[in-house]
């Protein structure tokens, strides 16, 4: 979801040590993504990280349903079952892996009223194929981040994912966006 | 016989011994004999009354190319028809769900009730001379031959000489009424994800119908983290499959204990077992009661599956039961796609809807920990079979047949539920509906949903 044009004139400069930051760990963290070092990501997330890919469905006026559906939908504890099966040796369909790249791009950042967080809104293409067969699949969409200093270290405390396709045409989301 | 009649005749009766020809999978001459032949006589789900609560609410869902909008209209009533301008053919609604007054055409300007009637056309009296000469009552959109709706499950029926949707089901009837009680109101329904997948629409179907013995291995994965509780994925065997009219399935096995210990045990709420009991049917209670199985996944051909099973969503160790139900779309012989629901009991507490909710996208679904890994088979087995000479392949379907055609295992003497039953891995069920998908295609075509509006045609009637 683009920032409403209020919004535009609380936007940090990019020169803004929050906005530096936010972009340093989107970019390092699509680093991370790519070379599937799932417990180098999982070290990214907050405790009461919440992760969240909703459906985009083409609604209507007045639609009664909103995001109510979701493609993903993250706590800690799901992100480690998810990443413990994807290093269980059984995850046939990452066998072989994927190959992603995140291209993450658009950052923009805006003050929230904690202090040590900072609200990141970007956009990503992944690009996605495995093996000599698959794909390559496409996946655009917005990202809206909030970012936490903790401990001196930005963690993820919450990313929602509107994804620019109603229908999704990757097999499944056994990668991460 | 022409050489492609023969061709088909030949692969048909090797489906029915169970000898599957690969090209089912991929060629595009059997995908359009189901065009013809399948999906335009089969009853098709579309919708789920609670996703339409509202007058004026409605949801756009398709049946292979054909768009169909379905709508509550001012009276309350669930209607559906095709989303096609009866003008010039425009699109009158381009929205997945909403609710609306009208549905207008954006060409020129056509505009429709939510009863699907014709109630206003631009210049009415002065370009086409009134009610006289275009009579708006004779105009509104095309309903479907005919639109059922099960326990608050809507489907639509192409073929004008279609039987009741009561004969497709038969008695799968009493194991639907496990996922979708007859009382509509107990129920809601939420989503649905929509992906493609680049397989053939009949093998997730199949699956569906009774394939357990995929469970311990492909799903292996969700063993190793205890997503499930073991039964669910290495104790398959054990568990009882059936087929009953329209429809077959698969169960697990229960823990020991009374009927409410044994759906405690997999996470239902005190709350929910009294409803449950209250809607159950005798059959399905036994099942639980007596039987010590409950049902998991289950398929009403054609192209309808759904699931129930429990997962764990934290580190409570707690299970939490959840329902899905699923139609596979083809958009050709080599790609699918699937419309993925998640039903819950519309009762049940906020903190159990939530529980359920997580487990079912944790396991189902496009980012499911289960269906990942089945996307994959389906995908890798289309895309293995379209080959030259793999295309000329006979899979082998025939588990729990002997070589000479008689069954490895006799039907179940006792089980509760209807229809035939038996016990451990056999593939009895996918062949039941491969029999029944190649009797479909031996069928002649059904007269058209859609009798010529104009003088010249019907004269020619």
């Amino acid at each position: 979801m683009l920032a409403p044009v209020a919004e535009a004139t609380k936007m940090l400069p990019f020169n803004h040590p929050l906005h530096l930051a936010a972009h340093e760990f989107l970019v390092n963290e699509a680093y991370i993504q790519d070379r599937r070092d799932f417990d180098a990501w999982l070290a990214l997330m907050t405790e009461d990280v919440v992760y969240r890919v909703p459906v985009t469905s083409t609604l209507g006026a007045n639609a009664h349903k909103s995001d109510e559906m979701d493609h993903l939908h993250e706590d800690l504890f799901s992100l480690k079952m998810r990443i413990a099966r994807l290093k269980s040796n059984f995850a046939w369909t990452e066998s072989p892996p994927s190959r992603t790249r995140h291209m993450v791009t658009n950052v923009c950042c805006y003050p929230t009223e904690a202090d040590n967080e900072v609200r990141a809104l970007s956009a990503i293409l992944v690009f996605r194929t495995q093996g000599d067969y698959m794909g390559p699949d496409l996946i655009a969409g917005s990202r809206e981040d909030i970012l936490r200093q903790q401990n001196g270290e930005m963690k993820l405390a919450q990313r929602i994912v509107r994804l620019d396709e109603a229908v999704l045409r990757t097999q499944n989301l056994a990668i991460f966006l | 016989m022409s050489v492609a009649t023969e061709e088909m005749s030949r692969t048909l009766d090797a489906v029915r011994q169970g000898w599957i020809p690969t090209s089912i999978y991929s060629d595009s001459a059997v995908f359009e004999a189901e065009k013809r032949k399948l999906f335009n006589r089969t009853w098709q789900f579309l919708a789920h009354e609670s996703e339409i609560p509202k007058n004026g609410d409605y949801v756009v869902r398709r049946v292979i190319d054909d768009s169909f909008i379905v709508a509550r209209g001012d009276d309350g009533k669930v209607r559906a028809f095709l989303n096609l301008c009866r003008h010039r053919g425009g699109q009158v609604c381009r929205n997945e769900s909403g609710n609306t007054k009208r549905f207008l055409c954006p060409y020129h300007a056509w505009a429709y009730k939510t009863d699907g009637s014709l109630a206003g056309v631009p210049y009415h009296q002065e370009a086409y001379g009134g009610d006289a000469e275009l009579n708006k009552a004779e105009f509104g959109l095309f309903p479907p031959p005919h639109t059922e709706i099960f326990n608050g499950l809507i489907f639509i029926n192409l073929d004008p000489g279609a039987k009741p949707l009561q004969e497709q089901l038969g008695d799968f009837k009493t194991y639907l009424e496990f996922y979708f009680p007859p009382s509509p109101r107990h129920v809601e329904v939420r989503g649905p994800q929509r992906w493609r997948f680049k397989a053939n629409w009949k093998v997730g179907a199949e699956n569906f119908s009774g394939d357990t013995y995929h469970t311990p291995h492909t799903h292996a994965s969700t063993g190793a983290i205890k997503l499930v509780s073991s039964a669910a994925t290495t104790n398959r065997k054990a568990g009882i499959m059936y087929a009953a009219g329209g429809g077959s399935g698969a169960t697990f096995r229960l823990g020991e204990g009374s009927f409410e210990q044994r759906l405690r045990a997999v996470g239902y709420p005190d709350d929910m077992i009294k409803r449950m009991s209250d809607y159950m049917s005798p059959a399905v209670r036994g099942m639980i009661e007596k039987d010590g199985v409950l049902p998991s996944a289950g398929t009403l051909f054609p192209n309808l599956s759904m699931l129930q099973i429990s997962a764990r969503v934290d580190d409570s160790g707690e299970v939490y039961p959840f329902t899905t139900i699923r139609s596979w779309q083809p958009i050709s012989a080599t790609e699918t796609e699937i419309l993925s629901f998640f039903v819950v009991d519309s009762d049940a507490t906020p903190e159990f809807k939530e529980k359920s909710y997580k487990a079912y996208v944790m396991c189902f679904g496009t980012s499911g920990m289960f269906e990942q890994d089945d996307m994959d088979a389906w995908v890798t087995l289309t895309r293995m079979t379209q080959g030259y000479m793999s295309g000329s392949v006979h899979l082998h379907s025939r588990m729990g047949l002997r070589q000479d055609g008689t069954p490895l295992t006799e039907p179940l003497k006792e089980f509760s539920g209807p229809g035939v039953a038996h016990i451990g891995f056999n593939e009895y069920n996918q062949r039941l509906w491969l029999t029944r998908w190649a009797d479909y295609l031996e069928m002649d075509q059904p007269s058209r949903p859609v009798r010529a509006a104009h003088p010249m045609a019907q004269a020619a009637e």
